[in-house]
């Protein structure tokens, strides 16, 4: 029996369809067999991130409308063994679909899957509820500024509220220039705010743009640094007991210091 | 349990409506059964009560009903166990409100007292919104978006930035809302 997790953030462009797109990519890597449910009925990206979007037939409507096999809806990414992508309609919307019939695409997918992920469309209307109504678990991306960590807590409200646990965070674009000249939020007190678990840390990397163009996930990427953090958050997934590296821009002196005085 | 006054005698006066025979039989079965007390007598004054003002000269004040909302010993509270998150409200016209945990940017407390906040209030607080400005609002860490007590609200921003200690704000003399240290009650 796998698990439902639903990839959310309340806010749009946070990184919730290229964490979704990286921690498959991952888990699929560390030998799981993992389907990526697109839940952003007619805004759906999630194909295009993952390089599958000539491939793609038959949708989720498809299989609600009874129009295909569920078996036969999902495209099965040919990079990695075990990864498969259940793709949203185009041209239907939000309203199409109730949250009764995700649950159940939910329930047959995790039969068959160790990690069934679903990709959450921003906002907190019947997307969100289509997308968290099969959910098991949650896993909260945000990015270090005010309005999606806002953002992010309405979500995890709601989530509280649906008795989906545990919920899990991902700090993503995380820049340790702009948090060491105190420019932005750290992290400590990202985790203050929203107090709930961080699964990991991703760090700013400009790669990701290239990566969605090219339709290959940072993962396969050798090198990259938000590859390697989203292998790491694959890892706990999993869990495996993985430290947070501390992203610490101003060197091995300050972070002995910095524990020092969180001890005091 | 502690009965100090065991085994004395009392008398009870008593005002207002007047008990039955039986009420008052149960209750001195009760001073003796749970206390050990002894009653003497009881003395019942039938007062009768002043008949309300119905229509006043305009030169005179009619004199308000005091509600007994009005003083912190006779209201009740509510304790809330939890943090508040965005887009969460929680409201209590009847009296105070303690929390224990946050209350996150965009959510939103109200409260007919005083309210308590052993978190950070970083969303908006509304303490004493029926009218009572002795109402305070306490939170460790004092950095909310918007204050407001009764009707008065916060003119001048506070600073967003902790500062590491407990504050209060309450109406000041001067009718705006002063946030200062919280040293004790």
């Amino acid at each position: 029996m796998g698990k439902v997790i639903v990839v959310t953030s309340g806010k749009g462009g946070v990184g919730k369809t290229t964490s979704t797109a990286n921690l498959g990519t991952a888990l699929a890597l560390l030998g799981k067999t993992v389907v990526l449910v697109d839940a952003d009925v007619g805004l759906r990206n999630l194909d295009i991130v993952l390089g599958l979007e000539s491939r793609i037939v038959y949708t989720s409507m498809d299989v609600i409308d009874k129009q295909c096999e569920l078996s036969k809806a999902l495209v099965r990414d040919r990079r990695v063994d075990g990864l498969t992508l259940l793709a949203a309609s185009q041209k239907n919307n939000k309203d199409d679909i109730q949250p009764a019939q995700m649950k159940a695409i939910c329930d047959k997918l995790r039969s068959t899957h160790d990690f069934v992920l679903v990709d959450s469309p921003a906002g907190i209307e019947r997307g969100f509820s289509n997308a968290s109504a099969g959910a098991d678990e949650a896993i909260v991306v945000t990015t270090p500024d005010v309005s999606a960590i806002r953002d992010a807590d309405r979500i995890i409200g709601l989530l509280q509220h649906a008795r989906i646990e545990p919920i899990n965070l991902v700090l993503n674009r995380f820049s340790p220039e702009l948090v060491g000249n105190g420019s932005m939020i750290d992290q400590e007190d990202v985790i203050d705010i929203l107090n709930i678990d961080l699964l990991g840390i991703v760090p700013e990397d400009t790669g990701v743009i290239t990566s969605t163009n090219r339709g290959i996930p940072l993962v396969y990427e050798e090198g990259s640094e938000g590859g390697q953090a989203y292998m790491r958050i694959a890892r706990r997934i999993t869990g495996q007991q993985i430290p947070i590296p501390a992203f610490d821009q101003k060197g091995l002196f300050t972070s002995i210091m910095n524990w020092f005085t969180r001890k005091g | 349990m502690n009965r100090p006054l065991s085994g004395t005698t009392v008398q009870i006066d008593v005002k207002g409506p007047t008990l039955e025979e039986d009420e008052l039989a149960y209750l001195r079965s009760k001073l003796k059964e749970s206390y050990n007390l002894t009653v003497r007598g009881i003395m019942v004054s039938d007062e009768p009560t002043p008949e309300p003002i119905a229509a006043a000269p305009t030169t005179h004040i009619i004199p308000q009903a005091v509600n007994s909302s009005d003083s912190r010993e006779s209201e009740p509270s509510r304790i809330i166990p939890y943090t508040i998150r965005s887009g969460q409200t929680e409201d209590f016209p009847q009296g105070s409100l303690i929390i224990y945990g946050d209350v996150n940017s965009g959510a939103e407390v109200v409260a007919g007292g005083d309210i308590v906040i052993l978190g950070a209030l970083r969303g908006n607080a509304h303490a004493g919104m029926n009218g009572r400005l002795s109402s305070v609002i306490i939170a460790m860490d004092l950095v909310p978006l918007q204050l407001q007590i009764g009707n008065y609200l916060n003119r001048l921003p506070i600073d967003q930035k902790s500062r590491g200690y407990p504050e209060i704000a309450r109406i000041g003399t001067e009718d705006v809302i002063i946030v200062e240290k919280f040293v004790k009650f």
